[in-house]
């Protein structure tokens, strides 16, 4: 029996792992889009951030370096996104969608090199643990550090959005941006914020794809996963915790359909590879039907382009 | 606490308009000084440099006959300059308390207890944990006026505050602004209302086309005097003659209708009950939010109603569109000029095709008959004196009199028999609302009938023939507009009742 249940453990693990990435592009989103910028970049960005992981990892041979890099290319990536839509003024639906073609052709150039090289062990914490304890243990324990920074991040965004002084200025921002400039709140600069921590959090995602979960480059790996995470945000209408929840139950059909199929029941696998979009949509729907915490969640100036009056 | 500011040869230009053109003025504390013009007159730009939103061409401004700068938002903070802008300045998703403390250095605990000082002594009843948007406009005021005394404020500048409030409202405005100035705050009074100059300021400084015309202390003023230098010529004032149509016949007949909405922000209609006569006006006048844009849908056909509780000219329309509406002879100017009534975007005489693409004299065989459309779009244009001749100007590039007279004109050119409007004069200049005016009397002396749901209730006592308010959704008793006045109106508007 014992067994049985570990097994579980372990099965819960796995999707905890394969959530982490949406969770990360997800939470950075959403802070992008409190502020009122919509970027569709998330694709891009997030597979930017892969390849520079993996490069440096396989180039300094340092994990360290390798994580900080994958989060500093995906700050500087969605900074030209900033400048487009910031300081040019440029439509943010256009600029993300270029931001994503750029960053899988940029992705796939620079990572012509890098194709077939092994990646390196990523250090897993309490590791111990994970064996000794049936269950609990591979649940909570024997995971990156990255997994945990992940699950800890949507009640820090939560926290930060709701009980802080920038939080309320980036809520204000995404709410009115002209009320905002008569307040005397510099809109610019909060958004080219919001950019950048948004581009940052898509760039480690991308990295823990890269360096963590298939410790390898592949083109084209992360597969589609910044649009999920955009989904996710909207779905989840803007709360961090439903989106850790959404991504919970994405990664979790994600990992049960593919046990489905490896039995061999007799359902279609195209159903199978479609369940955990159907889902996830009809549980973050299901969840977030009230109309007044929509209203009062949604950043009413999202996509729009601000300028100030000279 | 003596303050005077000064403003000095200022000069703002916009690409095609002297928005500012050397206006000088000077203000002292404890007076309360309106600042009067029609749109466009350039009495927001000026506040609009004062608040440190827009920068002067040209120009200085001095407080205490020192010289400052006012390059942003925060350097009229830093002067102790507050504004309460007209469209309001507000984050409505987030709370009254969040609102205000997002601008302050205070910590939360200290500013609730300087906001709860505040609420006592003004006697303001604010609920400052919900969200912005639950608050009705004169509410909302209030909020961005306690944000501004929460700096202590030398100087206070209201724009237009009164467009969006109540009778009630207005006159609780005015003891406080009235107490303000007690206190030492100087006051900058911005406005169109000239009822409001007399009754609230000391001096008037009047403006026109960006220039000051005329300052002089309101005693000496009376409303002919200031509406005369305001609009630069002669105004007549209009005066409708309310008619007794008993045996007219019923044109209109609503009967216990009721709608209720999804929408948590939407007002419900209960036990809907009216009837308009041929070539009578009927005002529906109301605080705004108590059902007015609800009822306004009903008539128009945006909101379908189920059952048999609408009868038109002896039809049930209940269940028809818009257009099907239009063909049974019906006509809409919705209250939203720019985002309901006509496309922004689009130019003249596309908007003007818009409400009738159905006629199959500008549409043949699916193609657009430019020619025809433009033709009727002019006809429009010159009979209903909108201040261009050219058909292809896009509609955005209209100022709001001239674009509400080509709705109107678009509504009436097909000669309908009910026309339905809501708030036709809205933020309109006083010569616009004298035509806007002048075009409704004249329907129903054609015979034709219009119901007028107003939040102007001068406007509502000079045109309708019957009146009757709306309040949480329930319409009051019809009365004759002879047997109204103003007072039993804002009574009727507050939720009391009269006998």
């Amino acid at each position: 029996m014992s067994f049985d249940l570990n097994f579980i453990g372990i099965l819960i693990g796995a999707i905890m792992a394969s959530s982490v990435p949406l969770i990360l592009a997800a939470s950075g989103e959403l802070i992008t889009e409190r502020s009122g910028v919509l970027n569709l970049g998330v694709e891009g960005m997030m597979i930017i951030g892969a390849i520079s992981g993996f490069a440096l990892m396989v180039v300094t041979d340092n994990l360290f370096f390798a994580v900080v890099g994958s989060m500093l290319s995906g700050l500087i990536i969605s900074l030209i996104f900033g400048l487009l839509t910031q300081s040019l003024l440029t439509n943010h639906v256009a600029t993300g969608l270029a931001l994503t073609i750029f960053g899988i052709g940029m992705s796939a150039m620079i990572g012509k090199n890098f194709v077939g090289i092994p990646g390196k062990e990523f250090p897993l914490l309490f590791v111990n643990l994970k064996e000794s304890i049936p269950f609990l243990g591979p649940v909570f324990f024997g995971h990156s550090i990255i997994l945990y920074f992940a699950f800890g991040l949507p009640f820090l965004t939560n926290y930060f959005l709701k009980k802080t002084k920038t939080g309320l200025i980036i809520r204000a921002v995404g709410d009115s941006p002209t009320s905002a400039s008569n307040q005397g709140i510099n809109v610019t600069l909060v958004r080219y914020s919001c950019i950048l921590y948004g581009g940052a959090m898509c760039g480690l995602a991308g990295a823990y794809l890269s360096l963590i979960y298939t410790p390898q480059w592949i083109e084209n790996m992360t597969g589609g996963r910044g649009w999920i995470a955009l989904a996710l945000v909207v779905f989840a209408t803007w709360s961090p915790i439903k989106v850790l929840i959404g991504a919970l139950i994405f990664g979790g059909i994600t990992i049960l359909q593919l046990h489905m199929q490896a039995v061999g029941l007799r359902i279609p696998v195209q159903l199978l590879s479609a369940l955990p979009y159907i889902m996830t949509i009809i549980v973050l729907v299901v969840i977030s039907r009230d109309s007044r915490k929509i209203k009062l969640n949604t950043p009413t100036s999202l996509g729009q382009i601000f300028y100030k009056e000279k | 606490m003596n303050t005077k500011l000064k403003v000095s040869e200022i000069s703002k230009i916009y690409p095609g308009c002297m928005a500012n053109d050397k206006v000088s003025l000077e203000f002292r504390s404890g007076k309360i000084y309106a600042l009067l013009g029609e749109n466009g007159a350039g009495k927001s730009t000026l506040v609009k440099i004062l608040s440190g939103v827009v920068k002067p061409d040209e120009g200085e401004v001095f407080l205490n006959d020192e010289s400052i700068k006012l390059n942003s938002p925060l350097d009229a903070k830093k002067n102790n300059i507050g504004m309460v802008f007209q469209h309001f300045n507000l984050f409505e998703t987030l709370s009254v308390f969040e609102n205000l403390s997002i601008d302050s250095d205070k910590k939360d605990e200290d500013l609730r207890v300087l906001v709860n000082d505040i609420l006592k002594k003004y006697n303001f009843q604010i609920d400052l944990d919900i969200p912005v948007l639950n608050l009705s406009a004169g509410q909302k005021q209030k909020v961005e006026i306690i944000r501004c005394l929460i700096r202590n404020p030398k100087i206070l500048i209201m724009d237009e505050p009164t467009s969006v409030l109540t009778e009630q409202e207005t006159d609780d405005l005015f003891i406080s602004l009235k107490q303000f100035s007690k206190e030492g705050i100087l006051i900058i009074y911005i406005t169109h209302k000239l009822k409001e100059v007399l009754s609230l300021c000391d001096e008037v400084a009047v403006m026109r086309k960006g220039k000051v015309v005329s300052v002089s202390n309101t005693i000496d003023e009376k409303i002919e005097s200031l509406a005369n230098k305001m609009v630069g010529e002669n105004l007549n004032t209009i005066k409708k003659k309310i008619n007794n149509f008993k045996n007219n016949e019923e044109i209109l007949k609503i009967s216990n209708l009721n709608f209720k909405s999804d929408d948590p922000y939407e007002t419900n209609l209960n036990n809907l009950t009216l009837s308009l006569k041929q070539g009578e006006c009927l005002g529906i006048a109301g605080i705004s939010g108590n059902g007015q844009n609800e009822l306004f849908q009903i008539l128009s056909g945006e909101i379908i109603t189920e059952g048999t509780s609408i009868m038109f000219r002896n039809k049930e329309i209940g269940k028809l569109n818009p257009r099907e509406r239009r063909e049974y002879l019906m006509a809409f100017s919705p209250e939203d000029r720019i985002s309901q009534a006509a496309v922004p975007e689009l130019k003249i005489y596309e908007n003007v095709a818009l409400n009738n693409f159905k006629s199959s004299n500008f549409f043949e065989k699916g193609l657009v008959n430019e020619k025809k459309i433009k033709e009727h779009s002019k006809k429009i244009l010159s009979n209903f004196s909108v201040n261009t001749d050219n058909v292809e100007l896009k509609s955005q590039f209209l100022s709001g009199g001239n674009l509400q007279k080509l709705i109107i004109g678009r509504e009436l050119i097909t000669s309908p028999e009910l026309l339905v409007c809501f708030n036709p004069t809205w933020g309109l200049d006083v010569g616009a609302i004298n035509y806007i005016h002048e075009t409704l009397i004249q329907i129903n002396e054609q015979g034709k009938s219009s119901i007028l749901i107003s939040t102007d209730n001068d406007e509502l006592l000079k045109l309708s023939d019957r009146i009757c308010v709306i309040y949480k959704g329930k319409l009051s008793k019809i009365m004759n507009a002879d047997t109204v006045t103003a007072e039993k109106l804002g009574i009727l508007m507050g939720g009391g009742s009269i006998d």
